[in-house]
Formats: structure tokens, sequence, C-alpha cells
């Protein structure tokens, strides 16, 4: 009975369904997930368990605990590539739930952790568990998506996608609020709020688990008639996944996602000090905890406006702008910098961040265009990777980069300029992989199984 | 029925993701004060 309600057959929606209802149980496993980006919330706790107020000698480094979110991330791509033949199989609803079940037990197993004071155990949690959860979580609803808009494939995963740059925005606030309310004499709430957490997110997944449905194979939306006139990099043909990663289009395409995410992923992690280092005693540290909040809203809108136009404009044409635009916003940081424009630098990278967001959303969309629907989630799943290399490429090169500019005696105010021009030369090498794209041969064409004559 | 279960899902993830919104603007608007 329960193997059955999970079951894909299970999901198929009946004719007439609102494809509408879809997006929100996408929206519930993504908001969720998203938690992930606001991780930090916790990292100067998790410092203080002994110590409480200030770090005891006994208490984990920052250094350490940082270890757990760079985890998350790099398991988060390595399972979305290990798993995705099986959310392709399995369904989204039996995959939702597995991704329900390591996320939250991530959380519960790093209560553990917190309660043993055991930092390993928190790794496997969060890091591994967790990182399952997210891996598996993050791509089990987006072939789904582009089957139900193959009209607005963009729209439909931005809409998704969005959902994981929102989830931050609920999880920094809910965190501070849940460690605030279990705060005692003798414990700073963390353990309480991990518990808390990993009940609050399962269940809400579990929505997610509930409403979502598969179109029948044969659905389309009323009225809608595919183009007659074929886009030249948009394919009505299929590649199956271990094919897929054997051409050079998946190459190119991990370079375009690799660099885009990884120009963008430094500014986030520094974008704190950052602002406050150029813009010297101008820039109080409540105002830039203002400014990361700001990216993040342009972090989530970017990935919903952004992939809603790559409908309009195409996926290559979208990518253009990123890197195009990028390339120029990011050569003006420094003068803006040197300008003293607060107002502009912070508009510069409100841009730059859209684009970052945007640039997680079209992907989806952009694969299902080149490999076509069959395989999508599992392609997906495997582009990840290249989050995973971006999530570590990132903040090394704008922290090791920075470090050394200071060391070399350069103010810092000034210290992130070179740092600025190397982004534009990775985002260069992904404007040439974006043009360098070509359909498919169709020597890798998936065929159907001949049924005779 | 279908209505009113479409204004549930999107209620559910809807209210969350205002609150988080909200409460991410006015610490954003630290900056410009």
């Amino acid at each position: 009975m329960a193997t059955s309600f999970l079951d894909r057959a299970s999901t198929v929606a009946p004719p007439g369904y609102d494809r509408f209802l879809v997006p929100p149980a996408a929206l519930a496993v993504h908001l969720s997930i998203g938690q992930a980006y606001a991780f930090s919330t916790f990292n100067l706790p998790l410092t203080r368990l002994i110590g409480l107020n200030h770090s005891a000698p006994d208490d984990w480094k920052l250094t350490e605990v940082g270890w757990i979110f760079s985890i998350a991330i790099v398991v988060l791509g390595l399972s979305a590539a290990l798993f995705g033949r099986w959310v392709e199989r399995a369904g989204p609803r039996k995959s939702m739930l597995a991704a329900a079940v390591c996320f939250a037990g991530g959380f519960i197993v790093s209560a553990l952790g917190i309660k043993g004071h055991q930092l390993w155990l928190i790794y496997l949690g969060y890091g591994v568990l967790g990182g399952c959860g997210l891996g598996i979580g993050y791509i089990s609803p987006v072939s789904t998506l582009i089957k139900w808009f193959p009209d607005r494939p963009g729209m439909a995963t931005g809409m998704a996608i969005m959902g994981f740059g929102g989830g931050a925005l609920i999880a920094a606030p809910l965190s501070l609020l849940l460690m605030e309310h279990f705060k005692t004499a003798t414990s700073n709430g963390v353990l309480e709020t991990f518990v808390t957490m990993g009940v609050i997110y399962f269940m809400f997944m579990m929505i997610g688990v509930y409403a979502v449905r598969v179109p029948a194979p044969d659905w389309k939306p009323a009225g809608w008639t595919p183009p007659v006139k074929p886009q030249r990099l948009v394919t009505e043909a299929h590649v199956a996944v271990d094919v897929a990663w054997r051409t050079r289009q998946f190459w190119f395409l991990w370079v375009v996602l690799c660099m885009n995410v990884t120009a963008g992923i430094g500014v986030i992690g520094q974008a704190s000090p950052m602002i406050q280092e150029i813009f010297s005693g101008r820039v109080t540290p409540a105002a830039a905890a203002g400014f990361v909040g700001l990216l993040s809203l342009f972090n989530m809108g970017g990935r919903f406006i952004w992939a809603a136009i790559s409908d309009y404009i195409g996926r290559r044409n979208t990518y253009v702008v990123f890197f195009g635009l990028g390339i120029l916003l990011y050569s003006s940081v420094p003068a803006l910098g040197h300008l003293g424009s607060i107002s502009l630098f912070v508009a510069a990278f409100a841009v730059i961040l859209s684009m970052y967001g945007g640039g997680f959303a079209t992907i989806p969309a952009y694969l299902r265009d080149v490999f076509g629907t069959m395989h999508v989630g599992a392609i997906h799943g495997r582009l990840l990777t290249a989050w995973s290399v971006a999530g570590v490429l990132g903040p090394v090169l704008v922290n090791y980069i920075r470090q050394y500019q200071i060391d070399s005696g350069i103010p810092k105010a000034q210290a992130y300029s070179v740092t600025m021009y190397i982004m534009c030369i990775l985002l260069l090498i992904g404007l040439i992989c974006d043009l360098a794209m070509r359909p498919v041969d169709a020597k890798h064409h998936h065929r159907l199984p001949s049924t005779g004559p | 029925m279908r209505t009113t279960r479409g204004i549930f899902l999107w209620l559910a993830v809807g209210v969350p993701l205002l609150w988080g919104v909200t409460k991410t603007l006015q610490n954003a608007l630290k900056l410009f004060q």
C-alpha cells in the first residue's frame, strides 16, 4: 500500500489536472533544502557550545566548523550525479521522500553530534547525509516540471530553483528565532534548534511528496502545439544520460555553469567584509549584513526572472547576457570603489547576483533544449558536479588572492581589484564555451527499440 | 475542490517565503540608513 503511493505510476495526473498545482510541490522541497545557504548562522554558535558567550579552549574552531557547509555542497553535487538515474526511474514522489529523510535525518544526526560534542558526527550528519538530501531534493522536481511546462520550461524550473534561493531567506531568521527561543543558562539552543528544524523541514517537504504529480506520457498543455519551425539549439530528440555526458556539449555546459557559479559564489562568501573594506568607515557591520540580505533577494529573484526571460530570448543568448554584462560589471567594480559610490557598487553586485541565480535556474532548460526531456533530471544531476568544483574554487580564489594582495602591502580597499579582473577571465571562458554550443550530433540521439513491421 | 487545494498549496509555500523576504528586506534597509 505504502509502496504503491510512492510509485511513479501513482503520481500520474488524471485528465484535466491543473499543472499549476505542481510548482508548489517543487517549491516545498527547494524552500527547505535552500536552508543550506543560511547554514552560516550556526557557525558562531557551534564554536561556543561549551563557552556559550565566548569560545572556550575545548570549543570547535571556526575553520573546523566551516567544513560542514563545504562538505554538504560537495556531497550535493556528487549525490545529484550518482542518484540522478535513480531519481528518473523512481519518480518525483519517492525521490522527494528520500530527500526529506536524508535532509531531516542530517539535522537529527548532527544534533547527536552536538550533544556528544563530536564534530565528525556533524560532518557525517549535515555534511554527508544532509548533502545527499540536498542533491536528491534539488534534481527531484526538475524533469517533472519540464514535462508539465513544455511551452515555458525556463519559467517552470526557474520557479522551483528560485525556492532554493528563497530557502535561505526563511532559514536565516528562523534559525535565529529558534536559537533565541531555546537559549538557556546552560545551552545556546543550537541542539534544540537542529532537532526542531529537522522536524519542521521533514513535514514541509512532505507537502511536496503528497502534492507532486507527473503528466501522462501523451499529455500536452491545452491549445499548445510544439513549434513548427525548429530552433537551432532546441531538439525534439532525446539523448540518454550515459551518452550525454560523453558529448562535448555536456562539458561546454559544465564549464558554463562552473564559471558562472565560481564568479558569484566567491562574492557571496566575502560580501560582508568586502563592502566594509572597500568603503572603510562608511559601511557598518549591520549595513553590511543588509547588503548580504539584498544580494540574497536578487539571487532569488534572478532565478525566476532570468529563467523566464530565457524562454523568449533563448538559453544561449541568456548566458551571453550573463557573461557579457558580468564582465562589464566586474571590471567596473574597482572603479566604482575608487569613486566611492556605494549605491552604484550595490547596484552592480545586485545585478551580478541576479545573474548568478539565473545561471542555476536556466541550466535545466538549456539541458532540455540540447539533450531532450528523457533523462534531463539525471543529466542535470551530473552537471551539478560543476557546482561542487565552483563551491571550492570561488571562495578559494577570492580569499587567497585578497590575502596575497594584503600581504604584498596593498591597502585593503584595493585588495579586491585583481580578484574582479580574474572573475572577468572566468566569465570570458564561460562565454567562449556558451558561444561554442552546437546541436548534439544525431548519432547520439536515443532510438526507441524497433517494433517490427 | 481543486481550487481549494491550489490555494492551500500556494499559501503553504507562499506565506513562509513572504515572511523570509520581509525579514530580509528589513535587514537590507539598514544599508541605506
